[in-house]
Parts: structure tokens; C-alpha cells; sequence
């Protein structure tokens, strides 16, 4: 066994290799950050004690919001052809959900007490509620997963259970998702004096939601495509094309939206008359907004896979500067503090997010991700 | 109840900085390195081992340089945000006022320092396992009828303490029986939901660095969206449940009925 997964090893594609060494790196430096604590570590401070990391966290469960949507458009609107997209949809999701939990971990002051957010509830704080939406949440994306590891593992029995189940799953995942994906927004209705009018809004739970599910529907578009290229097996673009069609609504909602929002507070000049803060949001419209609503609209991109790939790109980088300006960039300045981060604040985000890939990447080349390749010769390790 | 507020009359306060001691003191915590930055304002800034600072705020008015001295601390909200937003319940609004803080409940995670709007709660950012920390209106000595340990101390006294409907009556007996001494605002009355600690003062808080802030507190919101999403996802939970069920129904109907075409199709 130990001398297969030694050949198996040195069997992985070239680019694995350092996704490898940065993941041991990046860890190597959190456990660096565990012994000595945050400060000598981070560049985080009395006026910016969130950085880089919870920016990542929002952007990640966002993100892992395609989970959701795709389960839901499968089983409940039960548009068949998207259900190939399922397994390695719900595999991105749980791995968005374990990075952010291992961030977690290096964020919290006293991650000893990682569990006193169930024995000390505050049913008030967003903040805990989205910690028990992610507990449960990921619990129910390792059962929507398990499937593929029991046919795997050949245990029928468990899994003619977990597909007797999926229906409930199915829903109570996408209601918990509404839960947490809109309660992280909710974090910041607390914070009207401290986040710029153009990111603080009465509705930022609801917009947070909406962005998630367009987001997650760029994650599969992405995810997808990655597969198909690093690894040869991916769905029939008509399938994705399909999908992303819906984006451009999806997008132009969440911006009539936070438009209206900003009219209807009597904000909307903010938009032009914020010098730096007028660029970052911008910077949204532009990626979250018209560039992916325009390029969506046009069937030769959606159908073709790198033109959508790029596309979906666009949509991500957009919800990333959106949780970062929501969780930093967007933040009114006070005095006598700045930020930005340490190269170990990087260091263990970048370790984080490529340990991510690998586990991705190791998945993606041992287990079926593709139902209908059940029959066909299983990859390499089932085969040594 | 016994409602415990402080009124800081800051055109009262000589800038000795006892108040700040006795904390030290009373709370039993450290000194901190003296660093010559220029101004008598020591430390810098409020941090984790300093719950209150005075502050020393050189305003020019009618051409003459004028310094003012200003008690910044934990203000005791009456809706407080940190306490709202806490994940762990670690912060906790007492009923006769005081905001106090449970160490051993809480995870570190800091949200409380971005959820107050006075930027109240200070990190440990020196240990390897950090809390963070607040004044807490020395709550040991108000449980046991004393007064806190800064109000004791101070000479001039400009820290008066006492019930909040006290405090209030004492302000505005200032104001109006000095004209022109006072700004005509007691801050702290209605900021935010209003505070336990109260503040008047003879130049404007804005150049004290006082945060403009609304009547209402952000956590009235907070409270009722959060207490509606458990609702939206019942809802969400029950709307995805029946949308299931009539589009099952649908299919299975479409699918009878394809095969009752093909089954008379193949009957003919
Ligand atoms: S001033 Fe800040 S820390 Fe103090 S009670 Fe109010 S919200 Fe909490
Ligand atoms: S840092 Fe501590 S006190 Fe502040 S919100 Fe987090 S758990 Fe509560
Ligand atoms: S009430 Fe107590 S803890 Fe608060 S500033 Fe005064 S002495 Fe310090």
C-alpha cells in the first residue's frame, strides 16, 4: 500500500509539485503563527484587526455557494443535464468550506476555544450563526459527497441511504446556505460607522446572498473547464453554456439591487465623489457587473470552454474585491492605524488555498467526479 | 434599579492623568514603555493593557492655542454593539449599566472591535493566545457599593459619578447655569441608544475626536434581521419543499402519459 502511493507519488501532473511544497510552506508558517501568536506574525492591529484572511473566508463561501445553487437547480428544479456538474460541484464547495475553516483556525485569538461558539450561543450575532450554518453546512456536503467515496469503497448498502436522503439534504442545505451566506453579510449591519456608505447597506444580507449565487454559478463554470483541461474529463460545454446563461440575471439583480439601495438612501453620487472608494467600487461594477453581464449574453462565449473559463474568472475576481472592500479596502481609515499584510499572512493564505488544490487535484484524478465514467477503466490507482 | 453612570466634565479636567493611574492600579495592569512621541498623551494610544487614556488635544481658538484633556474609555452603551455581536455571549450589558466582558468565554475572534462604534475593545496582539480587553467600569468595586476606581481618584473632579437620571439632571444644570461655558450637548445622552458614561464639554466633541454618531444603534437593525433569517430559511426550506413536490408530480404525470402514448402507439 505505502509503496503505491509512493509511485502514485511521482505520478502527478508537473504543476502539482509546487502546489505541494507551497501547502507545506504555508502550513509550516501557520503552525509558526500557532506557537508565537498573531503579533509578531501579522500586521493586524487595534484598527484593522481583520485582514486578509477573513476577506479570503467571505470570498471563499461565497465562492463554495455553487454547492448550493447547483443542488438546487438539479434536484429540486430537476434540470437533469446539469446533475454530471454535481459531484465535482459539491467537492469545490467542501473544500471552499475546509480552507476557510483551517483560516479560521489561525484567525481566532484562542482557537483552543474553537468550540465555545456551541456552548456559549449568542442567537443575536451573525457571527455565530454563520458558525453553526458552516458547521452543519459542511457536515451535509461531506454526506452529498460520501456517495462517490461508497461506490468507491463498494459499500451499497450506505450508499442506497444516502440516496434515499438527498432530497432532504438537498434542502436543508440550501436552506442553511440562505442562512449563512446572508448572515456573513449581516456581520456588517453593526458597522455603519466604521464601513463607507458604499459597502454599508440595510440590505447587505440579502445582496451577499445573491452575490454567492452568482458566484458559485462562475465556480462551476471554472471548475468545470479546470477539469477539463488538467485532467481530461469534464462535461459537454452545451451543459455549462446552459447554465451560465442565467448569470447575467443573477448579476443584474444583485446591481438593481445595491444601485437602488444607494438611490434610495440618496447616496448614489458617492459612486464618483469617493476618490479611492469610488475606484474600488468601480472596480466592482465593472468585474461583478457589466464586463461577465455582457460576455454571459453572448452565446459564442458561453459555448465556448475558454472564453467561459475567462469569463467566469471575471465574476470571481469581482466577488473577491467586493468581500475585500466589504472586510478592509472599504473601511474608513482611523487614526494612527494602517494595514496591509505580512508576508506570513500571505504565506499561510496562499499555503492554505494550494493545500486546497491539491486535495482538489488528487480527487479529481482518483475518484469518480463523473458518474457516467463508473464503467470505464478507473484511473491509475485502482489499477496498480 | 441602581443605574451606575459617570459624567465627565471635560472643561473641568487638568490632564493629570490620576484617573489613569488608578485604573492601572485598580485592574492591576502593567506599565508600558515610555516612548517620547512628542506629546504628554501617554501611551499613544488606548491598547489592551491601557482600558482608558487621556488624551491631549492642543485646539486653537481666538488665535491662542488651547489644550484640552479628554477621558476616553468603554462608554457603557445601553444597546451595546459589541455585545450584540459577540459570538460567543463573552460580552454581556448588565442591567444597572455596566458592559462587562467574560475572559473566559471568549475566542479571540474580534469582532467586537469593528462592531463598536467607539473602537472600544483592544487586542492582546503581544501573546500567544489573545483575548481582547475593555474597561469595565470596575464592576468588582460597584458591587460592592464603592464608586470605580477612576472617579475616586479625581482631584479636580471632573469625573462624577452616580445614577444616570443624576448625571443627566447634574450636565444640564451646568450647561444652563454657566451660558456660553458649554457646547449645548451632553454626549452620550442619546448616541447610539445613549450611554452610561456621559460627557460635557466647552469646545465641540467633533475636534476632540468624539465620533458623530446617529440616535438609533446599529443593533436595533442587526436584531431584527437576524431574528428574521431563521424565518426566511423556514421559509426557503418549505417554498423549496413544495416547489419539489409539484415539479416531481409534473414530471411523474409527463412521464405516464408518454408512456400511455407509446403504450396505445404499440397497441395499434
Ligand atoms: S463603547 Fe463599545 S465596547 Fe463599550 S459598551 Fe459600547 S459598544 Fe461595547
Ligand atoms: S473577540 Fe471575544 S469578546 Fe470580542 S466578539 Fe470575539 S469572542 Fe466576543
Ligand atoms: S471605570 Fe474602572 S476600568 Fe473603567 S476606566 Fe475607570 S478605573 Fe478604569
Amino acid at each position: 500500500m505505502l509503496s503505491k502511493i509512493w509511485k502514485e507519488a511521482f505520478r502527478q501532473p508537473l504543476w502539482f509539485y509546487p502546489f505541494v511544497a507551497l501547502a507545506i510552506f504555508g502550513t509550516g508558517v501557520g503552525l509558526y503563527r500557532l506557537v508565537v501568536g498573531l503579533g509578531p506574525t501579522t500586521n493586524l492591529n487595534d484598527g484593522y484587526p481583520w485582514g486578509i484572511w477573513i476577506g479570503f473566508d467571505l470570498f471563499m463561501v461565497a465562492f463554495s455557494g455553487g454547492a448550493f445553487t447547483l443542488a438546487t437547480i438539479v434536484y429540486i428544479f430537476q434540470i437533469e443535464e446539469l446533475h454530471k456538474a454535481m459531484r465535482l460541484t459539491v467537492l469545490t464547495g467542501l473544500l471552499g468550506y475546509l480552507s476557510v475553516l483551517a483560516i479560521l483556525a489561525f484567525d481566532l485569538g484562542r482557537w483552543d476555544r474553537a468550540y465555545h461558539f456551541v456552548i456559549y450561543p449568542n442567537i443575536n450575532s451573525a457571527l455565530f450563526e454563520v458558525s453553526w450554518c458552516i458547521a452543519i453546512y459542511s457536515t451535509i456536503l461531506i454526506t452529498e459527497f460520501s456517495p462517490v467515496l461508497f461506490h468507491k469503497l463498494g459499500w451499497d448498502r450506505a450508499l442506497a441511504f444516502v440516496k434515499r436522503i438527498t432530497i432532504p439534504l438537498v434542502i436543508a442545505g440550501a436552506s442553511l446556505s440562505t442562512l449563512h451566506q446572508s448572515s456573513l453579510g449581516s456581520m456588517f449591519l453593526v458597522m455603519s460607522h466604521r464601513l463607507h456608505p458604499l459597502w454599508y447597506s440595510p440590505f447587505v444580507s440579502l445582496l451577499f446572498f445573491v452575490s454567492a449565487i452568482a458566484a458559485g454559478m462562475a465556480t462551476i463554470v471554472c471548475a468545470t473547464t479546470l477539469s477539463f483541461v488538467t485532467f481530461k474529463r469534464s462535461l459537454d460545454q452545451r451543459i455549462i453554456a446552459e447554465l451560465s446563461s442565467y448569470l447575467p440575471w443573477a448579476l443584474g439583480f444583485y446591481w438593481v439591487l445595491r444601485l437602488g439601495e444607494l438611490l434610495g438612501a440618496g447616496e448614489f453620487a458617492l459612486i464618483w465623489s469617493s476618490g479611492n472608494y469610488s475606484l474600488l467600487f468601480l472596480g466592482e461594477v465593472v468585474l461583478f457587473g457589466v464586463a461577465p453581464m455582457v460576455l454571459f449574453s453572448m452565446r459564442s462565449i458561453r459555448m465556448n470552454r475558454w472564453a467561459s473559463f475567462l469569463s467566469g474568472q471575471v465574476v470571481l475576481f469581482g466577488v473577491l474585491l467586493n468581500r475585500f472592500n466589504t472586510t478592509w479596502l472599504g473601511f474608513l481609515p482611523v487614526e494612527g492605524y494602517q494595514y496591509t499584510p505580512s508576508w506570513m499572512e500571505v504565506a499561510i493564505q496562499a499555503g492554505v488555498l494550494a493545500a486546497t488544490v491539491v486535495v482538489y487535484s488528487l480527487a479529481a484524478h482518483y475518484l469518480p467526479l463523473f458518474e457516467d465514467e463508473h464503467h470505464q477503466a478507473q484511473p491509475v490507482m485502482a489499477k496498480s | 434599579m441602581e443605574n451606575h453612570a459617570v459624567l465627565v466634565d471635560l472643561s473641568k479636567c487638568i490632564g493629570c492623568r490620576g484617573c489613569q493611574v488608578a485604573c492601572k492600579q485598580w485592574q492591576d495592569l502593567p506599565g508600558l514603555k515610555t516612548q517620547n512621541t512628542g506629546s504628554y498623551q501617554n501611551p499613544p494610544r488606548r491598547n489592551a493593557k491601557t482600558y482608558m487614556l487621556i488624551e491631549f488635544h492642543e485646539l486653537e481658538k481666538a488665535n491662542q492655542v488651547q489644550w484640552v484633556f479628554a477621558k476616553r474609555q468603554c462608554m457603557h452603551c445601553n444597546e451595546p454593539a459589541c455585545a450584540s455581536a459577540c459570538t460567543v455571549g463573552a460580552l454581556i450589558k448588565r442591567e444597572d449599566g455596566p458592559v462587562v466582558y467574560d475572559t473566559e468565554k471568549c475566542i479571540g475572534c474580534r469582532y467586537c472591535m469593528y462592531a463598536c462604534p467607539f473602537g472600544v475593545p483592544m487586542f492582546e496582539w503581544d501573546k500567544e493566545f489573545s483575548l481582547v480587553s475593555k474597561c469595565n467600569f470596575c464592576v468588582d468595586r460597584l458591587d460592592s457599593g464603592e464608586q470605580p476606581s477612576c472617579t475616586k481618584t479625581c482631584p479636580p473632579g471632573a469625573l462624577k459619578y452616580g445614577t444616570r437620571e443624576a448625571m443627566l439632571d447634574v450636565a444640564y444644570n451646568r450647561i444652563y447655569t454657566n451660558p456660553g461655558k458649554y457646547i449645548k450637548h451632553v454626549y452620550g445622552e442619546r448616541e447610539v441608544g445613549g450611554t452610561s458614561w456621559l460627557y460635557i464639554s466647552s469646545v465641540p466633541f467633533e475636534d476632540l475626536g468624539f465620533p458623530k454618531l446617529p440616535e438609533r444603534s446599529d443593533v436595533e437593525l442587526s436584531h431584527t434581521v437576524m431574528h428574521l433569517t431563521p424565518t426566511i430559511a423556514g421559509g426557503m426550506a418549505l417554498a423549496l419543499s413544495g416547489l419539489y413536490w409539484v415539479i416531481n408530480r409534473r414530471r411523474q404525470a409527463e412521464k405516464l402519459a408518454a408512456e400511455s402514448t407509446k403504450e396505445s402507439h404499440d397497441a395499434k
